[in-house]
Parts: structure tokens; sequence; C-alpha cells
């Protein structure tokens, strides 16, 4: 029997299926212009990209265009420092630290077409682990002697077994952009969301939309948003600020906190401070022994009680309101607070005290006269601290420390080098006394700088390539480093070393000054940008940012 | 004739010889500068010990200059001009990628300090008003007097383009001669004689003063052709435009000793061309005018 509807069902209905065609005609357009309009978005580099080979990759540049082309099996989460699934839907890490199996996504194809699949991975690892290559990022996964091998168990899973154990494995994936074993466009066959479609050499590189990208947002419509990137080479940051300041860029990473304040006066809208960033600048005094400096300043360099003095005299609250204009924190230890899950959460900034610096330099046997401070020997306190020309805030911070110090009686010369003057000086010649120099932290695991605090690395650069720990107190921190490389607990990981960050707080071989904030602008044309510390800052989420309005 | 043959032999002698120890200075004065065996990458904690003296051995290769120089000139017959130490690029690429953009820079900020000069320095010699005289003057000690980078950066503030900053830089030294010489050829007695008689201008101008002061004037515009190779690095460093100068710089702050040979050598080599360039022709309007 059929039931005639009544006046106001047939209403209901009309209404129901016009709105329901609105929506979907809305929606088909709003997918449309997202899909078809996500615009261009432009930056610079700093620098010329050296390599476009990702498992070559060394610079920053090279770095970015890893990021935003190279396709990961796992991503660290640049805001929850998570990892999170990439190419691979699942891993599994062995009690021992030395396998990781990999269950890999299916369909998936390279930017020219070729079919994804665990034999491309066991090709770029077998690429990245080859030791002629010389790689930071396969650098990073070596931790013994021996072959690497990889046993794909099928086209969706692969097992790799390292010969030692590799702590942190799995998040150094985040680095391992993936290349096609098949594909004769070698590196430039990419599974990320961008490509590279140009490269004019010194002056620019042009990304274009992998049209064959996996991801999807949460309303199904294919990613990346943006149709290209346009990246300008410019090593010039006073360029670079003019440029975005006349709309002729987007986007501004690391921003300079004297450009931040600049554009914050007439825009604050588009200038970002995230907060403390991982990169640190120290100041360290040369603790070699065989470094052609006098043996009485050796005595003095070397002693935890001098160095925690100078320390405790520096007026790190000055240095971060003074040079960087408020867009910097005191530092604490090794790993800046951004660092959520390594960071000693226990360690205090060191208070300033002049007083207190003066008294235990002369509870060491220093002595104060007519306004010099003298060692027990009758020696004028006085070094020289070097750092590199062209780069303003070391320079300030040299001259702010020389302030600081010259009201405990000591007498500071500043000396500016060129870079490679510099490490020369640093890592051959050892003939410097003090130095000021930063670390830029890439990884939030703390094996990343491995080389930094075992005693025998060459990077361990207050007093490098040891032969034997000359310190207890180095010693032990070789010791906790090797128990955490050696662990796969993260629990037991995290307390030996916030240990170590104990010590190094405790003997200050690195005076730890400041944590710079992550500074960046972004422009109000782009639309989804939430800056965040950890690199890439600003186009960490490339693939959903856009350009214009919806 | 035989004078002319004579003169280019000489200069291509010369020539050569000025590129080959040229070229040899350069590579003896990068060697010798501090920080050559060092590399930036050493710095990264994630290089393995036996990265890191990778990296040392690449640099200890070029150790002993001599043996480099002549591996380079041995190699730089074949075509090959070696590889960049610190862009990991060809030379040959990089050269020939950035070339372009610096010629461009060169012959159109050239094109303009000479347009610039000789219009100014005309209009002095056949004006001889003394403000007009004051005022050109003091425009070119202003420009003389600021140097190449305030130049380059004012041209970036200001969106000027590169080659415009560029003609700033050689317009000063470039007037000064040509505005001499100009007045000096108009005070001559027969050209004096010539106005009075009332013969046209452009006639005084082709007939009697240009033959006069061409083989001055190509001398200058040889040595000009050198001031603006020198002021394309701090411009194109400065203004982020990616040419030979630009490249040069990187080079420098480097230690990029295959890439600084070649640049230097490159250098020479156009320098030393348009100064014979310059000298040649010069001869054979003296010639002719005999």
């Amino acid at each position: 029997m059929r039931r005639h509807k009544s006046g106001f069902e047939q209403m209901t209905n009309t209404c129901g299926t016009a709105i329901s065609v609105a929506m979907l005609c809305l929606g088909f357009l709003l997918g449309h212009a997202v899909a078809q309009g996500g615009g261009e978005l432009r930056f610079c580099l700093r620098t010329e990209p050296k390599t476009f080979d990702p498992l070559k990759v060394e610079d920053d540049a090279s770095a970015s265009i890893r990021y935003l082309t190279g396709g990961v099996l796992v991503r660290v989460n640049r805001q929850t420092q998570d990892l999170e699934p990439g190419l691979a839907v699942s891993w599994k890490v062995s009690k021992d630290g030395r396998q990781i199996s990999f269950r890999l996504r299916s369909g998936i194809l390279f930017s020219d077409g070729t079919p994804f699949s665990a034999e491309d991975v066991a090709y770029t690892v077998q690429q990245l682990m080859d030791p002629a290559l010389h790689s930071p990022t396969g650098d990073a996964f070596r931790s013994g002697t021996g072959n690497v091998e990889t046993n794909v168990v099928s086209p969706s899973q692969i097992v790799i077994t390292f010969p030692a154990q590799v702590a942190g494995l799995d998040r150094l994936f985040d680095q391992v952009a993936i290349l096609s074993q098949r594909s004769s466009k070698k590196e430039m066959a990419v599974l990320g969301p961008f490509m590279v479609a140009d490269y004019k050499p010194g002056s620019s590189v042009l990304l274009k939309r992998n049209p064959n990208y996996w991801k999807t947002d949460e309303q199904g419509r294919k990613l990346p948003y943006l149709d290209s990137i346009h990246l300008d080479i410019q090593p010039n940051r006073d360029v670079e600020l003019l440029r975005f300041k006349r709309g002729e860029l987007d986007l501004i990473n690391s921003l300079d906190s004297e450009y931040f304040d600049k554009l914050a006066a007439t825009s604050p809208q588009v200038v970002h401070d995230a907060g403390a960033s991982l990169d640190s600048e120290q100041l360290w005094f040369n603790e070699v022994a065989k470094s052609p400096i006098p043996n009485y300043k050796k005595n003095w360099f070397r002693s935890a009680s001098f160095r925690r003095a100078i320390s405790e005299a520096i007026n790190r609250e000055d240095l971060s309101r003074v040079v960087f204009h408020g867009h910097a924190q005191p530092a604490v230890g090794p790993f800046s607070p951004a660092n959520k899950f390594w960071f000693n959460s226990k360690l205090k900034p060191q208070p300033y005290s002049s007083d207190a610096a003066l008294k235990a330099l002369q509870d060491e046997g220093f002595r104060m006269e007519n306004g010099t401070l003298k060692d027990k020997d009758g020696n004028e306190v006085v070094f020289s601290i070097i750092t590199n020309s062209g780069n303003k805030y070391r320079e300030r911070m040299a001259v702010l420390i020389q302030d600081d110090l010259q009201k405990i009686g000591i007498r500071v010369n500043v000396v500016t080098l060129d870079f490679p003057s510099l490490i020369e000086r640093m890592t051959q010649t050892f003939d410097y006394e003090a130095i000021i120099l930063g670390l830029t932290n890439v990884d939030l695991d703390p094996n990343g700088e491995m080389n930094v605090w075992l005693s025998s690395s060459e990077n361990h650069q207050w007093n490098p390539q040891q032969k034997a720990p000359e310190t207890a107190w180095e010693a032990e921190i070789d010791r906790l480093m090797r128990a955490q490389a050696s662990s796969s607990d993260p629990k037991k990981r995290k307390e030996a070393f916030d240990r170590v960050q104990e010590i190094v707080v405790e003997q200050e071989p690195f005076i730890f000054l400041i944590n710079k904030n992550a500074l960046s602008a972004v422009s109000a044309a782009v639309q989804g940008a939430a800056p965040m510390i950890l690199s890439p800052q600003t186009f960490w989420n490339a693939e959903r940012l856009f350009v214009g309005t919806k | 004739m035989r004078s002319l043959r004579w003169k280019i032999a000489g200069h291509v002698l010369a020539l050569v010889a000025t590129v080959l120890l040229g070229g040899l200075l350069s590579a003896t004065l990068v060697r010798l500068a501090p920080g050559f065996d060092t590399d930036e990458r050493e710095l990264d904690p994630h290089l393995s010990a036996e990265s890191v003296q990778a990296l040392r051995d690449a640099r200890h290769q070029d150790h002993n200059v001599f043996r480099f120089y002549f591996s380079y000139m041995k190699r730089a017959m074949t075509g090959d001009l070696g590889t960049s130490l610190a862009l990991g690029q060809p030379v040959r690429t990089l050269l020939r990628d950035r070339a372009p953009l610096t010629l461009r820079l060169l012959a159109i900020g050239l094109a303009l300090a000479w347009l610039l000069t000789l219009t100014l320095a005309l209009s002095a010699a056949w004006l001889r008003l003394s403000v007009f005289d004051t005022l050109t003057t003091a425009a070119s000690g202003t420009f003389l007097c600021i140097p190449a980078a305030v130049l380059a950066l004012l041209s970036v503030f200001w969106n000027a383009p590169g080659a415009l900053a560029i003609a700033l830089i050689v317009f000063p030294h470039t007037y000064r001669y040509a505005r001499n010489l100009l007045v000096k050829a108009y005070s001559r007695p027969h050209i004096i004689t010539a106005r009075a008689k009332g013969l046209g201008e452009a006639r005084i101008l082709f007939w009697h003063v240009v033959p006069v002061v061409t083989p001055q004037l190509l001398a200058v515009a040889g040595v000009s052709v050198s001031m603006a190779v020198g002021a394309a690095i701090p411009v194109e460093a400065l203004c982020g435009l990616a040419g030979i100068g630009q490249l040069a710089w990187q080079a420098a702050l480097a230690r990029d000793l295959p890439l600084l040979v070649n640049i230097t050598v490159l250098v020479t080599l156009v320098t030393l061309l348009a100064n014979s360039s310059a000298d040649v022709i010069g001869h054979v309007v003296r010639s002719q005018e005999v």
C-alpha cells in the first residue's frame, strides 16, 4: 500500500535533498579549491644544496629538500616528538636492539610510477651503510664493525639486522628517505609529498606536488595541498627579510632575534616565538695537555673549581636580554628543556653571583691585587676567547662575558676568526684558550651526541681523542654513554643520561650559556602553519600547508 | 702590420705567463691561508672517526702546492678543472652555470657606467660650465668614497639591479679620466678655431675629438673591465646573485683550492684580455692616424 507523504514530510525531504546537494557541492568546491589551488609556497635556502641524494645529505639546504621530497618509514612528529608510521604501518625493534622489522604499506608508487616494496628498503639500507659513502645519516647507524643484513620476508615485510646494538634505532629512520631500486631516475624518484621539478644552480629549486603521494587528509583528499614550493637560494639574511616584507616570500625559518623584533614592530601577526630550541651556545676552555699554551693556564682550565667560578660569574639573564632581546633562555645543561623526554628536569640554571664566584676562586688560592685577579704563583688571570667572525650574537656574548669577568678581576681578550681558522685551532693546532661556539641539535636522542661526550672521540672538543679518559668524571661519562647506548630500555637509558647531564653541570667542561628560542615568520597568506622548535620549524607539516584562502 | 703582429704575439706570451703565474700564486696563497686543512663538516657529531679522517685525507691530497698545480694543469689540458671541495660539484659545471649571470651583470654594468661617463664628460667638455663641472665632480667623488659593499647593500635595499651598483662603482674611476681627456681635446687650438669658424659640434666630435682620445679611452675601458670584475664579487655576494663573484666569495671562505685557482685564472684571463685588446685596438687606431 502506498502511503502518500504529507506536505510537511515532502517539504522536509525536499529541504534535506537540497541541503545534501548543497553540502556535496560545497564539499566538492572546497576539495577542488584545495586540491587544485593549494598555491605556491616560497621561502629561502641559505646555502646551495650540495646534493639531491638523500643518503649523502650533510648540509641544512639538502636536509630541507630531503624532508620535503623523501618518503620515510617512520617520522618523528615535530609537534609531539613521538614516532609515527610513515611508509611502514608498524615496526618492532628486537630486545638486543640490533634488529628492526618493518611491515610496509602496499600499493604505493614512487613519483615516477615505479612501485614501492621491501626491496627498495633493502637497497636503500645497503647503499646507506656503504662504508665509502661517509654520510652522517649512515654513520649514525654505525655502532660496531661488520655488515648490515637485510632480509626481505615479503614485498611488504623486511627485517634489518645491524652488527651491534644501535640505540634509538627506530627514530634514526626518520632521516632515511627510501630510494627506488628499479627507477632509472635514481634519487629523483621520490616517495615524499613533493619532487624536484627544476634546479637553477645558485639561484633556486622548484618542487612540485608528487602526484603519487600516498597520504590523504581526514576528508580523504589527496595531500599535499600545495601545488609547488619555490626555494630561492639566498645566503644574505637582510635580503631574505626584505623580500619577506615585500611579500615575495612566505616563510623565514630560524629568524634572528634582531629581525624578529623588527618584523614584530610592524607585523606582529607574522612572527612566531616557539620558545627555547634544542640549540645551545657554550663556552669552553682548552684542556688539551699538548696544547701550546702556558702550563699555569692549563692548570686553571683543567680545574673544575675555576670553570665553575667562571660559569657563576657569567650573567646569563643579561646574555638573553641584551644579546638576544629576550628570545633566549639561560641554558641549564647539555640538553634544552625543549627536549621533553631526555632533559633532566632536576637541573636548574646556574645562578649568577660574581661575589660567590670570586670567593670560590679565592678558596682555590687566587687573590685579588689592585683589581686584578692573580693565581697562587702570582700570574695575572688573563685569557682570550675566540669565536667565529661575522656571528654578531657570539661576538656580543663574548663582550658581555668580558665585562662580567672584569668584575672579578679577570682580563679577557675577545678575538674573532673566520671559521676555517677557528676550526684549525680547535681541532688541529689546539692554539686557543677559550672558545664560544654553538651546538645545533637535530636529534632528540643523546646517541646523536656520542661523538661529543666520549673522551676518545674527535668532537670531545675541550680535550679530544684521549687514548684513555684523563679524568675520573670523563671515564664515568664514557661508561654511562656506552651504557645508555647498549640498553633498549628507555627508562634505564634516561637514568644513565640524566647522570651524564648532572656530571656535565658539576664539572662544566662546556659552560652552557643560553638556548636560543626557535623564531620564525610566516606570512598571513599561508594557512595551516604551526611553527615548532624542531627542524624544519615552519614547514614540518608542508603537506598540509596551503597559500591563499580555502 | 709586422709591428702589430709582434705586439699581438707579445701580448699572448705575457697573457699566458701571467695566467700561469697568477694561478700558482693563488694556489700558494690559499694553501698557506690559516684553516686550509680544515673542513666545517668535521664538527658534525654524527660523523664517525673514519669519515672525519676521509675528509682530512681529501684535503691532504692538495698539501704540496706545486704537485697540486702541476696535476691541475695536466687535467686542465684535457678540460677537467677538478671538483670543488666545498660544493662537491665539478668546477667546470659551476663556472658554466654561473658565467651567464656574471657576464650579463658586467656587460650591463659597464655599458651603464660608460654611458654615464661619456654623457657627463662630453657635457662637461661642451658646456664648460663651472657649476656643472663642480656638480659632476662632486657626484663622482661621492661614489668614489662609498665602499662597493655599501653600494651593493643600497641596491638590495632599494630593489635596484646589481648592474646599477657595478655601474656606480666603475663610473667615478672612468669619469675622471674621460672628462680630463675630453676637456683637454676640446681646448686644442685647431678645435677652438674650428668652433670659432662655426663647424658643427657633431663634426668636431667625430672628426677631431674622437680620433685623438680613442686610444686613451680604450686603455681606460680595458682597466674598467678589471674594476667591474672586482666589483662583481661584493655585489653578487651581498645581493645574493648566483654568479662567479658569489662563487669566488664562497670559495675564499671555504678555502676551496680547486675552485679558487680556477676563478683566479679566469679573472686574470678576462682582465688581461680586456687590457691587451684595448692596447692592440689603440695601436691600430694610432697607426691609422699616422
